[in-house]
C-alpha cells in the first residue's frame, strides 16, 4: 500500500532533484548579463529555481496534514500496485529487449508473453496476435512510410 | 466583410474531394483515438505528426484537425454508454450523460450530447472566423516585449485559472521550460543542460513528452480500476435522434451560457477539461431543475459538452493568431505548424491566407461530418469497447513506443517516453496539470528567445516590460493572475481563521 502522502513526497522529491540538476548544469552556460546579452543559462538557472521552490512547497504540503490529504490516506492499494506492475514491467522489458532483439521481435514475444502468461488468451491465438502485431508494423512503417524500425543487435549478427 | 470573403475562398479549398477525404479520414481516426482509454486528442495527434510531412500544410492541418473533432466526440461515446471517459474533457459528460443512457435512453443522450457539442464548436468557429485575424492584425505591431506579456499572461492564466493547485501548475510549467532549454541554445549556439548525454544534444522532442504523458501515463491511471465495460444498448434510433436535437433550442439559456464559458478558457488557456467541469458547475447550480442534476438531466449533457467543444475550438485561435496555443493537443498541433516550416502568429494571416481559411472553413465542414460519422458508427466503436482491456493496453504500449522511435530514429527517445510515462502517472495521479507542461515545451524557446531578444533592445533593463501602455497592461493582468490564487486564500483564512485546510481544487472533488 502506498499513502497519498508517500506518492506527494516522491514525487516532489523527483521534481525537486530536476530542478537541482538544471539549476547545476546551467551554470556551465554562465547565468546573468554578458555584452552578448542574457547568457545561455540564465533562463534555465531560473526556471531551476522555481523548480526547486515549488517542489519545496509541495514536500511541506506533503509533510503537513492537510484536509485534502486526510481524505484520501490510500493513493495506491496493494491490487492496485499489483495491476500496475503488471503493465508496467513488462512494457519496461519490452524497451529494454528492443536494442537486444530488435522492434519486430521484441513486440511479438511482448504481446504474446503478457497475453499468453497470464492466460488472458490461449496460445494459439496469442501466437497469431503477436504475429499480426510484427506484421502490421512492418507493413505500416517499413513499407508505407519507409521508417526503418531498429532490427536489433542479433538480427544484424545474423546478417539482416 | 473582407473575412467572409476570405472564408468564401476558404471553402473553395476545405470542401474537395481530397480534402472531405481527410477530414472523414482524420474524424474516424480521432473517434478511434477517442474512445480508446489511453490514447487521446494529443497522442493521436502526435502519433500522426510524422505521416503528415509529405503532405501540403493545409492537408496536414485538416487531417489533424478533423482528428482533434474525432476525439472529442469520441471521448462522449464512452462516457454516455459506458461511464468512461475515454478524453480527460469528457469526464463530466459522465454525470448526466451514463444515468440517462441506463434509463433507456441512450439515443436520446447521445444526439443531445452531440448536437450541443456541434452548437459549441459552431460558436467556437465563428468566433474564429470574426475575432481570429482582427487579433493577427494588433498582433502585428507586437515586438519581442509584447510577445514575451503575451507568453507570460498566458502561462499565469494557468496557474490562476487552470484549476489545479497553483504551485503545482507553476513546478509543471518551470519542468516544461526547462526541458525546452535542453538542446542547443538557438540564440548563443551552445549546448545547454545535456548532463553529459551527447544525444540531448537534439533536444527533447515533445512529441516523446506527449507519448509519454498522455499515452503511457494515461494508460497506467487505466490499468488500477478494474475495467468493466458494461455497455447500455448501443442502437440508434434515428428518429430519436431528430427528436433530441429538435429539442435542442428549449436550452438556448444554457447553451450560450456554456458556449461563452467553452470559449473564454478556450483562448485562455484553460482548455476544454476545465471548461467542460466550470460550464457543469455553473449549469448545476443556476439551472431550474440543479438538484435533478446527476440524474440524467438534459442540461447536464448539454452544459459540459457545448463547453467541451467551443473551448477545444476556440483553442486553435490564439494558436492561429498568436502563436499560443489554448490547449495541450492545439500545442502539439503548433508544433507540427513549426515542423511544416510555418510560422504560428499574426504573419500566417498574411504570408499564408489560403493555409488560414482553408483551416477555418474546414473546421465548419469537419464538424458537421463529425457528427454524421460518429452517429452512423457508434454501434461499431461500442463494440470495440467489448475488446478486453489487457489485449488493448500492449497494443497502446507499442503505438506510444514506436512513435516515440519514429521522430528521430532514437532508442533515447523510447526510454524517455517510458520516463514521461511514470512522471504522467505521478503528475495524474496528484493532480499536477499536464497541459501547461505541454506547452512549456512547444513555446518555451520562443518565451525565452522574446525574453532574451527585449533585454538586448533595452540592454538588460526590465523597464521594457512597462514601456507603452499594451505590454504594461500584459504584465499587470499576468501578475494578476499569478497573484490570483494566493489572494483567494488569504481571503478565505481571513475570513475564516479556524480552518486553515485548503479545498480540493473541482476536478479533485469530483474524482474523490
Amino acid at each position: 500500500m502506498i499513502s497519498r502522502r508517500a506518492l506527494e513526497l516522491a514525487t516532489a522529491f523527483l521534481t525537486g532533484s530536476f530542478g537541482v540538476t538544471v539549476v547545476i548544469s546551467s551554470l556551465d552556460n554562465g547565468i546573468g548579463w554578458s555584452s552578448a546579452g542574457v547568457e545561455a543559462g540564465t533562463f534555465p538557472f531560473l526556471t531551476g529555481i522555481i523548480i526547486v521552490l515549488g517542489s519545496l512547497y509541495n514536500l511541506a504540503r506533503g509533510v503537513l496534514p492537510a484536509a485534502t490529504l486526510a481524505n484520501v490516506p490510500v493513493a495506491i492499494t496493494p491490487i492496485e500496485l499489483r495491476r500496475l506492475a503488471g503493465l508496467f514491467v513488462p512494457a519496461a522489458i519490452f524497451v529494454a529487449a528492443i536494442p537486444l532483439a530488435g522492434m519486430y521481435v521484441a513486440s511479438s514475444l511482448y504481446v504474446f508473453a503478457v497475453l499468453a502468461i497470464p492466460r488472458h488468451q490461449s496460445v494459439p491465438r496469442a501466437l497469431a496476435m503477436a504475429a499480426a502485431t510484427a506484421l502490421a508494423l512492418y507493413v505500416v512503417f517499413e513499407r508505407m512510410f519507409q521508417v526503418s524500425l531498429p532490427h536489433g543487435a542479433l538480427a544484424a549478427a545474423l546478417g539482416f | 466583410m473582407d473575412n467572409l470573403a476570405e472564408l468564401l475562398h476558404g471553402f473553395t479549398i476545405a470542401v474537395t474531394v481530397p480534402h472531405l477525404v481527410l477530414m472523414a479520414v482524420g474524424v474516424l481516426l480521432g473517434i478511434l483515438v477517442g474512445v480508446l482509454p489511453g490514447l487521446g486528442a494529443p497522442n493521436g495527434v502526435s502519433l500522426l505528426l510524422p505521416l503528415t510531412f509529405g503532405m501540403q500544410p493545409v492537408s496536414a492541418i485538416i487531417l489533424l484537425s478533423s482528428m482533434y473533432w474525432g476525439a472529442l466526440f469520441g471521448g462522449s461515446v464512452t462516457s454516455i454508454l459506458f461511464n468512461i471517459p475515454g478524453e480527460p474533457s469528457s469526464v463530466a459528460t459522465t454525470f448526466d450523460g451514463y444515468p440517462m443512457a441506463r434509463d433507456g435512453r441512450p439515443t436520446t443522450a447521445l444526439a443531445t450530447a452531440f448536437g450541443s457539442a456541434a452548437i459549441g464548436a459552431l460558436i467556437g468557429v465563428i468566433l474564429i472566423t470574426f475575432l481570429a485575424s482582427w487579433v493577427a492584425q494588433v498582433a502585428l505591431a507586437f515586438g519581442p516585449a509584447e510577445y514575451f506579456a503575451v507568453y507570460f499572461l498566458a502561462f499565469a492564466s494557468f496557474v490562476g485559472m487552470g484549476g489545479a493547485a497553483p504551485i503545482k501548475t507553476v513546478v509543471a510549467l518551470a519542468i516544461g521550460f526547462a526541458i525546452a532549454a535542453i538542446g542547443i541554445d538557438t540564440v548563443s549556439g551552445s549546448v545547454r543542460l545535456t548532463m553529459g548525454v551527447d544525444e540531448l544534444v537534439k533536444g527533447v522532442s515533445f512529441v516523446v513528452a506527449v507519448m509519454g504523458l498522455f499515452g503511457i501515463g494515461e494508460l497506467l491511471v487505466a490499468v488500477e480500476e478494474e475495467f468493466h465495460a458494461r455497455a447500455v444498448s448501443s442502437k440508434i434510433d434515428w428518429r430519436e435522434v431528430f427528436r433530441a436535437i429538435g429539442r435542442l433550442p428549449q436550452h438556448g439559456v444554457a447553451l450560450l451560457r456554456s458556449a461563452a464559458i467553452g470559449c473564454w478558457m478556450g483562448i485562455t488557456p484553460g482548455g476544454p477539461t476545465a471548461a467542460s467541469f466550470m460550464s457543469y458547475g455553473i449549469a448545476r447550480r443556476f439551472s431550474r431543475r440543479g438538484r435533478y442534476f446527476g440524474t440524467g438531466e438534459v442540461e447536464g449533457i448539454i452544459s459540459p459538452e457545448t463547453a467541451d467543444h467551443a473551448a477545444g475550438t476556440s483553442a486553435l485561435l490564439p494558436m492561429l493568431s498568436l502563436g499560443i496555443p489554448g490547449s495541450a493537443t492545439a500545442a502539439v498541433m503548433m508544433g507540427g505548424l513549426m515542423i511544416w516550416g510555418l510560422n504560428p502568429g499574426p504573419m500566417l494571416f498574411v504570408d499564408q491566407k489560403d493555409f488560414v481559411w482553408g483551416l477555418i472553413a474546414s473546421m465548419y465542414v469537419g464538424n458537421i461530418v463529425a457528427v454524421a460519422l460518429v452517429l452512423l458508427t457508434v454501434p461499431v466503436f461500442a463494440a470495440l469497447m467489448r475488446i478486453p482491456f489487457v489485449v488493448i493496453a500492449p497494443l497502446i504500449v507499442i503505438i506510444c513506443v514506436v512513435g516515440a522511435y519514429s521522430v528521430s530514429n532514437s532508442y533515447l527517445d523510447v526510454v524517455m517516453m517510458l520516463g514521461f510515462g511514470v512522471i504522467g502517472y505521478l503528475f495524474k495521479k496528484l493532480f499536477y496539470p499536464l497541459a501547461p507542461l505541454v506547452l512549456a515545451i512547444v513555446i518555451g524557446d520562443k518565451a525565452e528567445d522574446a525574453f532574451r531578444q527585449s533585454m538586448l533592445m533595452s540592454k538588460g533593463s526590465l523597464g521594457i516590460f512597462f514601456a507603452n501602455k499594451l505590454v504594461t497592461c500584459l504584465i499587470v493582468a499576468g501578475i494578476a493572475l499569478l497573484l490570483l490564487p494566493l489572494v483567494l486564500q488569504l481571503a478565505k483564512l481571513w475570513r475564516k481563521p479556524a480552518s486553515p485546510a485548503t479545498e480540493p481544487t473541482a476536478q479533485e472533488k469530483v474524482i474523490i
